[in-house]
């Protein structure tokens, strides 16, 4: 059956904002407040998130970030360290009650149906691509997409990265890799870990055409109808609540 | 996945499980962790705390399991009794 869901299109926020909204939205859904809902987004400042359960100063150089103006945060989902380059990265969401009979009960099945969204938007401009489990998305062995999701309020919120552009020295210099110092050699190795669009495409595809080919991968893989629209006065105050949270040390630095 | 753990007169007073694993809640791992606080610094207790933890709750654990925490656990032990 052919359902309506809603589309968040675009929205350029900082780290906070962008988790906030995730999570309120997620949160009105779980209430029946709102309806599912994908989101497409961007992150500016850019920004690195660190999973639920990771060490923070482990995982990031908080100095380096500092100097970059690179937002640090903690997700509410599980999974490891990202860093979201505004110039480089399209974000997406997905909150459904996790009732719905599009979405697999079962948590990695659930994952290869959104993941497989993004593989059938990267495919809509000639990329092939595939989903690896438990949460990746790679093209010809590399990765390209990295996505993390959680289950509360009821629902199933999932988010993920799309790699427009990458540039692994960017990377490197915000997250810990390890203790020695940066060299051609990891760089190297690196880049032939994770690409982008532009890299596997050889062209330079707007962010506009990377957004236009996730809409219709996620509208022919839930064989849905995305209808723009905006968040709910409920979820705008939602958002804000969950900001603090969101900024708060005590939350950053948890672990 | 890495534990850090704090033991004060043979009992654990401070246990953190982290990595980047997922499980679902993820709010239990600190239930996990409160359950772990004031055992005894002992091989077979930390097993079978950490078992029945996950027996007795429905907790989906995925790209770890409960065998990877026992083994950091007792990793961290060994590190921080010696």
């Amino acid at each position: 059956m052919n359902e309506t869901w809603r589309l968040i299109d675009m929205r350029v926020e900082d780290a906070y904002t962008q988790m906030a909204t995730d999570e309120s939205i997620a949160y009105a859904r779980g209430r029946e407040d709102t309806p599912n809902t994908v989101r497409l987004y961007r992150w500016n400042p850019s920004a690195v998130s660190v999973g639920y359960f990771q060490n923070l100063r482990d995982e990031v150089d908080l100095e380096a970030c500092r100097r970059h103006g690179v937002d640090v945060i903690r997700r509410i989902t599980g999974g490891g360290a990202v860093f979201h380059d505004y110039d480089g990265e399209i974000t997406y969401s997905l909150v459904a009650l996790d009732d719905n009979p599009k979405i697999p009960r079962d948590i990695i099945s659930s994952y290869r149906l959104i993941c497989g969204c993004v593989v059938n938007g990267l495919g809509a401009m000639g990329l092939e691509a595939e989903f690896k489990p438990i949460n990746d998305i790679i093209t010809g062995g590399r990765k390209i997409s990295g996505n993390a999701q959680t289950r509360r309020y009821g629902v199933v919120l999932q988010h993920g990265t799309v790699l427009v552009d990458c540039d692994v020295r960017k990377i490197f210099t915000v997250l810990k890799v390890s203790d020695t110092k940066i060299s051609d050699k990891m760089i190297k190795a690196a880049e032939e870990r994770v690409t982008s669009i532009r890299q596997e495409l050889g062209r330079d595809v707007s962010f506009d055409e990377v957004r236009r080919a996730l809409i219709s991968g996620f509208e022919e893989t839930l064989d849905i109808h995305l209808e723009p629209g905006e968040l709910t006065a409920y979820e705008d105050e939602l958002v804000e609540k969950l900001r603090e949270r969101y900024l708060s040390r005590e939350w950053i630095f948890k672990r | 996945m890495a534990a850090e753990t704090e033991v004060e007169d043979g009992r654990l007073v401070n246990v953190k499980i982290t990595g980047d694993f997922f499980m679902h809640p993820e709010e239990a791992i600190e239930e996990l962790e409160d359950m772990l606080i004031g055992l005894h610094v002992d091989a077979s207790a930390i097993e079978d705390a950490v078992e029945e933890f996950f027996r007795g709750h429905s907790i989906e654990l995925i790209g770890a399991s409960p065998r990877d925490f026992i083994h950091v656990l007792k990793m961290s032990l060994e590190v921080s009794s010696s």
